[in-house]
């Protein structure tokens, strides 16, 4: 006999929690994962209905090695999210297969749980939200479901449990923003198969087939005061010197103060000589928020001179280099100048290093460098006759562009003709080098995006640029863009507003259509920076500016302490409140005002008494009331159970009952 | 060894409840300082889960997963409140124990009153050592429930402790209560021994026909019917030609007349005696005969039907009580 065959329609909700949540995780589950939970469900169903034999327990030990070893084939490991999550849903439908008692359905209920806890993980989109919220009430309601007693309609655990969710709101938001979080992970996080847009220690445009635009943001910079033109608003990430005609590396050697390999490693501490720059022109003073990253260097407004901050040095290469790993979100407050020059020479050793070019690659491209520079009177006109062989060759911006082979700035050249920013980069440098101008690549983030209802500038990894700085004799390093004289409307946009992309026609036809989707991008927007986001350092920040004390723990415990502490008030008072004795109407209080009365005369009702037998009672005791307390006594009956009577009449009972005095014997 | 520990640990919390309760008067209202609430097997493995994905959420920095985890928590809480709330403000408005034998099952009769606009449910009484009997009151609304009690020893007693508990409303958390009434139960001896029925009219109220053979008494006449006459002596055909109700007489039911006392018994202890007298009180009610008493201290006159017999009982109950 199952548990369900007690005619329970509730546990409808528990399997209606399941599919949701295992719907919503469908995206990282193995193929085959939600079939066998839909044929679980089935057989659950089949075997309630008609009491079908549960399977043996060879069969379900022999499903669940069945299963593991499926899952082991699909990701080629137990460990990592979407292979739990597969594991966890497979092992769930074998629960389903003999789910039998309530103990079960508990059970099943916990994976539940988890399975929208790897949803969680694995996407934080906005949209996804409703279907999370959903999820949860499901689960709340089936938990309902399972307590013992008589069963109860599955609209009435629906409307309790959204009750008790809604209670549960504040906690939830108290302890998400002071419930410390932690700097960094206690176990690494299972690796990330897919390829996104942002830094890193090196650079191979040619291996990459196709960069997936990623919306996380890497940095945030609220300016005191203007704001920097878009044109300048390039954000100095690793520089990157060596070039084995492939791949694009930092400096291994002392110079650049960023030798160092592997990420999430600390960048050496290199005694750095802090080059000597003429902090000229405008000065934007702004506070940066500046994600975690990889590369160990601190992406900065070009150009930031170094701040007081001693974690921080400036490298010869004007990065700014943090000693410590950027794990977790760090703030700091930076001056800019984009107009500053360096009027040092080059040194030898800088310069072979800018210099430095394989032998044996690319050589129509060495060819063409060095065809154009015996044109060329200077340097500077070389580079513009590199910039005029790029923007007229017909070259192309693609986020999809071809792999390219060995001689990569060739084949890009002469064959492709298709790339993104790190190509160009890569092949203008590549030429710079060939025509004897020493030159870097410099990689960081270009533009950003203004937050109108933060009032900051985010810059997000899909913003990730890659450019070229070229040193030209009595002018020094000079930031050049390839990028920008083959894609100019890459740089001048703020960001990719709707109406400027592919449906633009549609847009500008549906004004409204447009602000809606606008208005959806920002919500989106605060969504990522300010809840997906969330952490250490920010919530260091609120408690900071509410009020509770300096940035440290104890804040937030303090913090945490006191909302815990309301909260638990507030529920106890709202949860128990219906638990007191409903308060009696007018008309009862008004008559029992009446018994009392009569109880300090020695008259009280006993509990087996009728109301009208007492009055019956009384009426002998006092024979000169008895008229009045009979008449009193008959309105009472007639308002409390006749037809429902006009207000005005159960007025004039009350100021009756109000008025009546019982006169001593 | 953790079987009595835990034992040892439940007979000091229970005393120390005692203690603190006292005893309970009737009509009583269940208040907050006497609801006690622990998690249960499935609430405890709940927590876990909730501490798992806390540590997860910390660990990918994620704050869905730490939202979603407060949330847990946090419906967990509220329902931990609802759980003691199914109790509290419940009113015990009667309690009434039926007697039984001793070593057999007896019955009390439990009635509460919910004068809150909120449904208790899932709430379950026992007393030590029984199932649990289950039962909900709607909201502004009464319900009875039974709770089995066993009867330990002959005599009087009070009612053992009531065990009120409930897993409203998700069946994680636990909330009961001990309820100490001020009840008595009577517990009759346990129904034993062997020996047979001693003789017939033995006493005051001896007939002479000590030879007849029961069932083949004389005819008497007819008398008029009193409450507690067995309805086997009915004389139906006379109802059914219009006749009130009346009760077929038989003379000389020598074997029908017994006064049951001690003798005999005497190299039996105390309680064997009783018992083997109150399994001659039922023989008798088989064989709906007239029985009465004669113990020391305890007479009762001759009579028949189930409330004469239980009064023989309550006799035997309450044989040797210190008054």
């Amino acid at each position: 006999m199952t548990w369900l065959q007690g005619g329970r329609g509730a546990a409808v909700l528990p399997a209606a929690a399941l599919s949701l949540t295992a719907l919503v995780n469908a995206h990282h589950l193995a193929w085959w994962c939600l079939p066998l939970l839909a044929l679980a469900m089935g057989w659950h169903l089949r075997a309630v209905l008609r009491g079908s034999p549960q399977p043996g327990r060879l069969a379900r030990i022999g499903f669940a090695l069945f299963v593991t070893a499926g899952v082991a084939l699909s990701f080629h490991t137990l460990n990592g999210l979407s292979a739990g999550a597969t594991l966890l849903g497979a092992m769930t439908a074998a629960k389903l297969f003999e789910a039998r008692s309530r103990r079960d359905w508990y059970v099943i209920s916990g994976a539940t749980v988890f399975l929208l806890l790897a949803a969680c993980l694995d996407r934080q989109q906005l949209w996804r939200l409703p279907l999370y919220a959903l999820s949860l009430w499901l689960i709340a309601a089936s938990l309902r479901g399972l307590g013992r007693g008589t069963a109860i309609p599955a609209p009435i655990l629906l409307r309790e449990s959204a009750r008790q969710l809604l209670y549960a709101v504040p906690l939830a938001i108290v302890c998400f923003l002071f419930f410390p979080r932690l700097p960094g992970a206690f176990w690494a996080i299972a690796g990330d198969d897919e390829a996104i847009t942002g830094l890193s220690d090196e650079m191979s445009p040619g291996r990459i087939a196709r960069l997936a635009e990623s919306e996380e943001p890497a940095l945030r910079a609220r300016f005191n005061g203007a704001l920097p033109p878009v044109r300048q608003r390039y954000w100095r990430g690793p520089v990157l010197h060596d070039f084995d005609g492939y791949t694009w590396r930092r400096h291994r050697g002392g110079m650049n103060g960023g030798g160092r390999s592997g990420p999430g490693s600390a960048p050496a501490p290199t005694p750095a000589p802090t080059p000597a720059l003429d902090y000229a022109g405008p000065a934007y003073r702004y506070s940066e928020t500046l994600e975690p990253n990889t590369h160990g260097t601190v992406v900065a407004l070009e150009l930031t001179a170094p701040p007081p901050d001693a974690s921080i040095s400036q490298s010869a290469d004007y990065q700014l280099i943090s000693r410590r790993p950027i794990l977790q979100v760090r703030s700091y407050d930076l001056v800019a100048y984009p107009l500053a020059t360096d009027r040092e020479a080059l040194s030898d050793e800088a310069r072979e290093v800018d210099l430095a070019l394989p032998r044996d690659r690319n050589p129509r491209s060495r060819a063409l460098a060095e065809k154009l520079r015996a044109e060329s009177v200077n340097e500077a006109v070389f580079v513009e006759r590199v910039f005029a062989f790029l923007r007229d060759g017909g070259f192309e911006y693609t986020l999809t562009p071809q792999r390219l082979g060995r001689d990569a700035t060739d084949e890009l050249l002469f064959g492709t003709r298709q790339g993104f920013c790190g190509h160009y980069a890569s092949a203008f440098v590549d030429l710079m080098r060939a025509g004897g101008v020493p030159a870097r690549v410099v990689t960081g983030y270009q533009g950003g995006e203004w937050n109108p209802f933060g009032r900051y500038l985010v810059v997000r990894q899909k913003d990730a640029h890659a450019w070229a700085e070229v040193w030209l004799p009595g002018r020094g390093w000079i930031r050049t863009d390839p990028t920008a004289v083959i894609a100019p409307d890459r740089l001048s946009r703020e960001s990719l507003q709707f109406g400027d992309s592919d449906g633009s026609s549609l847009l500008r036809s549906r004004p409204w259509l447009a602000s809606t989707l606008r208005a959806w991008d920002a919500l989106n927007a605060w969504w990522q920076d300010d809840v997906v986001n969330f952490n250490f350092a920010r919530q260091l920040n609120l408690a900071e500016r509410l009020g509770f004390g300096d940035r440290d723990w104890q804040t937030l415990a303090t913090a945490l302490g006191a909302g815990l502490c309301a909260w638990l008030a507030w529920i106890a008072w709202s949860v128990r409140r219906l638990a007191q004795s409903a308060r009696p109407d007018a008309l009862a209080r008004a008559w029992r005002r009446v018994e009392r009365r009569a109880a300090t005369m020695g008259l009280a009702r006993a509990p087996h008494e009728g109301v009208l037998a007492w009055c019956e009672r009384v009426a002998q005791l006092r024979p000169a009331q008895a008229q009045t307390l009979q008449a009193l006594a008959r309105r009472y009956a007639e308002l409390r159970y006749g037809p429902p009577a006009a207000p005005a009449e159960l007025q004039r009972f009350l100021r009756a009952a109000r008025a009546f005095r019982f006169v001593p014997a | 060894m953790f079987a009595g520990l835990r034992g040892r640990l439940s007979g000091r919390i229970e005393r120390w409840a005692r203690k603190r309760q006292g005893t309970d008067t009737l009509p009583m209202t269940l208040l907050g300082r006497r609801l006690y609430i622990l998690p249960t097997r499935a609430g405890i493995a709940f927590g876990m889960l909730a501490f798992v994905m806390l540590v997860a959420g910390l660990n990918y920095s994620n704050s869905l997963a730490l939202f979603l985890t407060f949330m847990v928590a946090g419906f967990m809480l509220v329902g931990m409140h609802e759980c003691q709330r199914t109790l509290q403000g419940l009113e015990l408005a009667q309690a009434q124990a039926d007697d039984c034998h001793a070593g057999d099952d007896g019955l009390v009769q439990l009635r509460f009153v919910n004068a809150a606009p909120l449904p208790r449910r899932a709430l379950a009484a026992r007393t030590p050592g029984q199932g649990d009997s289950s039962f909900d009151v709607e909201r502004l609304g009464d319900a009875s429930v039974q709770v089995k009690y066993h009867g330990a020893r002959r005599g009087r007693h009070r009612l053992e402790r009531i065990e009120l508990s409930t897993t409203a409303p998700f069946g994680l958390f636990r909330c009961w209560t001990w309820l100490y009434l001020p009840v008595e139960v009577l517990i009759y001896p346990r129904i034993a021994g062997t020996r047979a029925l001693p003789a017939p009219g033995a006493g005051r109220h001896a007939r002479q026909s000590s030879a007849a053979a029961p069932g083949e008494d004389e005819w008497a006449g007819l008398r008029s019917y009193q409450s507690g006459d067995s309805p086997r002596s009915i004389a139906w055909k006379a109802w059914a030609r219009g006749a009130p109700l009346m009760v077929a007489q038989y003379a000389g039911s020598g074997g029908s007349d017994y006064l049951l006392s001690f003798r005999g018994l005497e190299s039996l202890d105390l309680e064997s005696r009783l018992s083997q007298l109150a399994a001659w009180i039922s023989e008798c009610g088989r064989l709906d005969a007239a029985c009465g008493l004669a113990l020391p201290g305890a007479e009762v006159p001759l009579g028949r039907g189930s409330m004469h017999r239980a009064t023989l009982l309550r006799a035997l109950a309450r044989y040797g009580e210190a008054t």
